[in-house]
């Protein structure tokens, strides 16, 4: 498949491995292994919000735009329909994302947080591949 | 890796490329070898290479795999020239445990009406994802609780008096700093004090099942057959945020000043950085939070007991054993090689246990050691133990915080579902109170060690002495 996303094993928390033909693609499907983990998908999204996040370079920028997804989840309590990256370089990143109320709890699992922990963005032949951890 | 075995229960891992002091693991041989299992060992490593770290990078008997610090670690770094490093606290800053006792008896007085206690308990207990606590706060109301901790909530008549003195730092750690904490962080902390969160977070009704030290269970007014309330939380979404804000911080500012790490969780910087002081400001911030809000929680508790027997919670004598963290970094004096030092000891998934004399510890506990409480996974048996002078030599005065767990989530869910393991723990006679079954299976019993080897071993080693253990009768789950 040209991109997609599976869960990395860990003893307390998990991973997202995901990848795509370009940047874009693969942190689409790393936000869409965490909304997936957290049981926060909105069937009839409401609301298309733009997100924009920075780092230091790419990996730092697909962390902060997870715990960005993340804290928009727990203040808002909003589920979330497409996630849409329109760019990402080495320190920027712009999303649109679609959200909506979520109608009582969450079903999966809460995350606390996504870490740099054995973070990577690989790049090279047409294939973008990225492995990041949650804290759950 | 090669270990070296240098106790029963205490294995080096001797000094390696990189590292600046050796590991040391308190563990039997069965819990050694699930720990080298998983990357639990390479862990303890990568913290020894930290700057300024002494003595050793130590692991407790309950380690696993974490984000960059293993759970399970403890690590000193030197107040003048060492770092802090956010990783090594964890994002539920100030996660821990908290011990109601009470003059009740499981046969006489509990057994007959467990399900409906278990059921008010679960009215009165908010849990689960974006649930709302039991005190809604404004702004500045937030920023109270960060500063004041258990002293707000009693403030508007929360809980009793005596509690304060019966928490770690008298429910109080001195030197937070609400302005370090972001606009987030108070988004996503303002609705949820007392509120239990999710994962292996809980509220259990528990009944004293054993006693080993009768003198130190006698002080603390626990007997055989009497009913206890222990609550497990930490600092909710307020406290994630802020270690998610500081890591970015630190991440970014670590080339600059020429700090390497073998793992990007493990960013860190001096302690006489002014971005050190911000986030230990906003560290203690959170553990106050933290504080708050299982004080908050054992006051639903009090009120589910109170509707259930019909008498006042001091009447059923629901008093407070003790309160405290095991997810925290703080400054403390300790003596290495010999030498009298300040030291920022780290205590990822670790509980400090000073022992009996210690200034720290409150008066009424002076003599045994101060109280230190592991709750165990699920459904299986909960600790009460003390702390040791002997652990001032040897971990930092550190003990472990739990069975720490041996299997992933998604092989947790493959053993058993959800459901299944719901009518497992009911077979073994423990009340559920009703919630969502469909992820219970991550936090099943079989998922974690044996809590009773893990403290064992602790006190084998030397790091605390078992007072009593307790087995749950009614979970109320987050």
């Amino acid at each position: 498949m040209s991109a997609g996303y599976n869960i990395l094993e860990h003893t307390a928390d998990l991973g997202i491995r995901a990848w795509g033909a370009t940047r874009e693609q693969a942190f689409e499907q790393a936000a869409r292994g965490l909304i997936d983990v957290m049981g926060a998908r909105a069937r009839m999204p409401i609301v298309a919000r733009t997100v924009k996040v920075e780092g230091t370079d790419a990996a730092a920028v697909l962390v902060d735009f997870l715990n960005e997804l993340i804290v928009l989840h727990e203040i808002e309590e909003a589920g979330f329909g497409r996630v849409r990256v329109l760019r990402v370089s080495d320190s920027e990143l712009e999303a649109e994302v679609e959200m909506a109320p979520l109608d009582g709890r969450a079903g999966g699992t809460t995350v606390k947080a996504a870490t740099y922990h054995q973070l990577e963005v690989r790049e090279g032949s047409g294939r973008v591949e990225a492995d990041v951890y949650l804290d759950v | 890796m090669e270990l070296e075995r240098l106790e029963e229960y205490v294995w080096r891992i001797p000094v390696e490329a990189g590292m600046r002091v050796p590991g040391i693991v308190f563990a039997s041989q069965e819990l050694m070898d699930r720990a080298v299992q998983d990357r639990a060992i390479e862990q303890v490593a990568n913290v020894a290479t930290l700057p300024g770290i002494v003595g050793a990078s130590y692991a407790m008997p309950d380690i696993h795999w974490g984000y960059g610090f293993p759970i399970g670690g403890v690590a000193a770094t030197d107040a003048d020239h060492g770092v802090i490093s956010p990783g090594g606290v964890g994002f539920d800053i100030a996660c821990g445990v908290r011990l109601l006792r009470s003059d009740l008896e499981w046969q006489k007085d509990v057994e007959p009406v467990i399900e409906k206690l278990v059921h008010v308990l679960g009215v009165h207990v908010p849990r689960g994802v974006g649930t709302k606590g039991r005190m809604r706060l404004s702004g500045t109301e937030t920023e109270r609780v960060l500063v004041e901790g258990v002293r707000f909530p009693l403030s508007r008549g929360v809980g009793f008096e005596e509690d304060a003195e019966h928490c770690e730092d008298r429910g109080t750690l001195a030197g937070a700093r609400p302005e370090f904490v972001s606009e987030k962080a108070f988004q996503r902390g303002s609705s949820q004090l007392g509120s239990l969160g999710a994962g292996n977070h809980f509220v259990e009704v528990q009944v004293v099942e054993e006693i080993a030290d009768v003198r130190a269970a006698g002080v603390m007014g626990m007997f055989v057959g009497q009913v206890c309330v222990m609550v497990h939380s930490g600092s909710r979404g307020l406290g994630h945020q802020v270690c998610t804000d500081h890591v970015k911080v630190m991440d970014r500012l670590m080339p600059s000043i020429g700090i390497e790490v073998p793992d990007r969780q493990l960013a860190c910087v001096p302690l006489s950085h002014p971005a050190a002081d911000e986030y230990l400001g906003a560290m203690y911030a959170a553990a106050n939070f933290a504080r708050a809000n299982r004080h908050v929680l054992g006051d639903g508790a009090r009120e589910a007991f109170q509707e259930v027997f019909g008498r006042s919670a001091r009447d059923l004598g629901l008093s407070l054993v003790y309160d405290v963290a095991h997810n925290l970094a703080k400054v403390e004096d300790h003596v290495v090689e010999g030498k009298r030092r300040t030291v920022c000891v780290h205590r990822k998934g670790a509980t400090r246990a000073f022992g009996p004399g210690h200034p720290e510890v409150p008066s009424a506990y002076r003599d045994i050691g101060q109280p230190v409480i592991i709750p165990g996974s699920m459904g299986t048996a909960s600790y009460v133990l003390v702390g040791t002078n002997e652990s001032a030599e040897r971990s930092f005065s550190s003990t472990c915080h739990g069975a720490g767990r041996a299997m992933s989530r998604t092989k947790a869910k493959k053993v058993m579902s959800g459901p299944e393991v719901a009518r497992k723990l009911e077979a073994e006679g423990i009340t559920l109170a009703p919630a969502h079954w469909g992820l219970l299976s991550e936090e099943a019993p079989y998922a974690y060690k044996d809590v009773s080897e893990v403290v064992r071993v602790c006190e084998g080693a030397g790091l605390c002495r078992i007072v009593a253990r307790l087995r749950p009768v009614g979970v109320v789950k987050g």
